[in-house]
């Protein structure tokens, strides 16, 4: 008996080869030797052919829920939708991504610019008159300036914020960009009546001229701009 | 005799041939003959809520088609995402960035409905909507249904989130939206 199965072992151990063949997997053979009184563990790593089908996750194609295959469902095609409507445009998308992005930035600043131009009307108080120091005007005037630099980069935003084709405007934005052919003017002659205005009361003179109409001028420009600013953001 | 029989053997294997063929063929007979839904009218209406802000955007250019087969109708409602108009150009088309209406240019609903929900008063329905690239699932739906005549007139709103699409909230004045975006459908259909 002993006998016998020694010989089987050597048997074994010459002769025994693992064969994985199952369906679609790569065949591949293995050889195994077996010592007498030891235990067998076998390792076996299975590995799929190229060609064979894979699991695919599945994706709903014209099928309702829980639909059975090969139903009659109906397909976006039956609704007789144009091809341009259905059409991926991801050109288009990408102008409109960067057109909000740029809108974004202008809404930003626009939010920014109002803190310094509410500055700069709370500090006109002081600097005009007869009585004012040259600080007072110092302090209004580079809030001032503040105000022009950051309203000229907003408005730059909202220019150069690429336009989509066949887009008319509708709505309050009509308002806003109404507004901005008052303000905007409004912001070029407001730094330039206040820069006259700035040098005549440093040269001991009366604001005189046309630099008398900077706080008009101002505070029409920082109305406009607060209704544009407002029309975008309360409903009417 | 047995000649005969053979013979009148060989005649009846085609007969019976075209007899099973017919048999075959009765059902896809019997499906072609069942019904169909065409959208009439429509009226979706999406809702969003800004702290500063309560927006519609309605849409009537939803187009729809429901088959009825062994009993089930599968439905499909598609609206292209530009249709919509809340009334402000500017936000129409922020709506559209980003909901990637440009890319994704079609929402679409589908769903199955047992026939015989064609006479209940509300019907429930398992939806599966993509929209923006995703898709969402919204289980047991109810819709208010009116038959008036020929015509099923269907009300009712879908629970949707931004979150459900993946859709970042916009904001405005650095507040964003909120997430629910509940969407009002009135639609009528009707058998063809």
């Amino acid at each position: 008996m002993r006998r016998e199965r020694t010989a089987w072992q050597s048997w074994l151990r010459a002769n025994m080869k693992l064969r994985f063949r199952p369906k679609a997997l790569r065949p591949k053979k293995e050889n195994v030797i077996l010592a007498a009184g030891a235990s067998l563990t076998f390792n076996a790593e299975l590995s799929l052919l190229p060609s064979a089908p894979q699991a695919q996750p599945q994706t709903p194609a014209n099928n309702a829920p829980n639909a059975p295959p090969g139903n009659k469902a109906p397909s976006l095609g039956d609704l007789g939708f144009s091809p341009a409507d259905t059409k991926s445009n991801p050109k288009e998308q990408a102008l409109l991504d960067k057109r909000t992005h740029m809108l974004k930035i202008h809404q930003r600043l626009g939010l920014i610019t109002t803190i310094p131009m509410i500055a700069s009307v709370a500090t006109s108080i002081n600097a005009g008159g007869r009585n004012t120091s040259n600080t007072d005007r110092t302090v209004h005037m580079i809030l001032g300036s503040a105000t022009a630099g950051l309203y000229f980069t907003t408005a730059y935003f909202a220019i150069r914020a690429p336009r989509v084709e066949g887009a008319k405007s509708r709505g309050p934005i009509r308002f806003h960009k109404a507004m901005a052919w008052i303000h905007g003017p409004g912001m070029i002659l407001t730094p330039i009546l206040g820069a006259l205005a700035y040098s005549q009361k440093n040269n001991g003179e009366r604001v005189h001229g046309i630099a008398k109409a900077h706080g008009p001028v101002a505070i029409v420009t920082a109305g406009a701009f607060g209704a544009a600013l407002l029309s975008v953001s309360l409903k009417f | 005799m047995n000649g005969k029989f053979m013979n009148a053997n060989r005649s009846a294997k085609p007969l019976a041939c075209i007899f099973a063929l017919l048999l075959l063929m009765l059902p896809q007979c019997a499906y072609a003959a069942d019904e169909e839904w065409v959208l009439d009218q429509s009226t979706l209406t999406y809702h969003v809520s800004h702290p500063l802000h309560q927006t519609e955007g309605v849409s009537h250019a939803t187009r729809g088609k429901g088959v009825c087969h062994e009993g089930q109708c599968d439905f499909l409602i598609a609206v292209p995402v530009k249709s919509f108009d809340s009334g402000d150009s500017n936000r129409d088309l922020h709506m559209l960035q980003v909901t990637k209406g440009a890319e994704f240019p079609m929402v679409t609903v589908r769903t199955r409905l047992p026939e015989s929900d064609s006479k209940s008063a509300t019907i429930y329905a398992d939806l599966e909507i993509q929209f923006a690239g995703q898709t969402a699932h919204y289980k047991q739906v109810p819709f208010q249904l009116t038959v008036e005549g020929s015509k099923s007139k269907i009300t009712g709103t879908i629970p949707a989130t931004l979150s459900d699409f993946k859709i970042e909230p916009p904001t405005l004045l650095t507040l964003p939206v909120k997430n629910e975006l509940p969407i009002r459908v009135e639609m009528t259909w009707h058998r063809q």
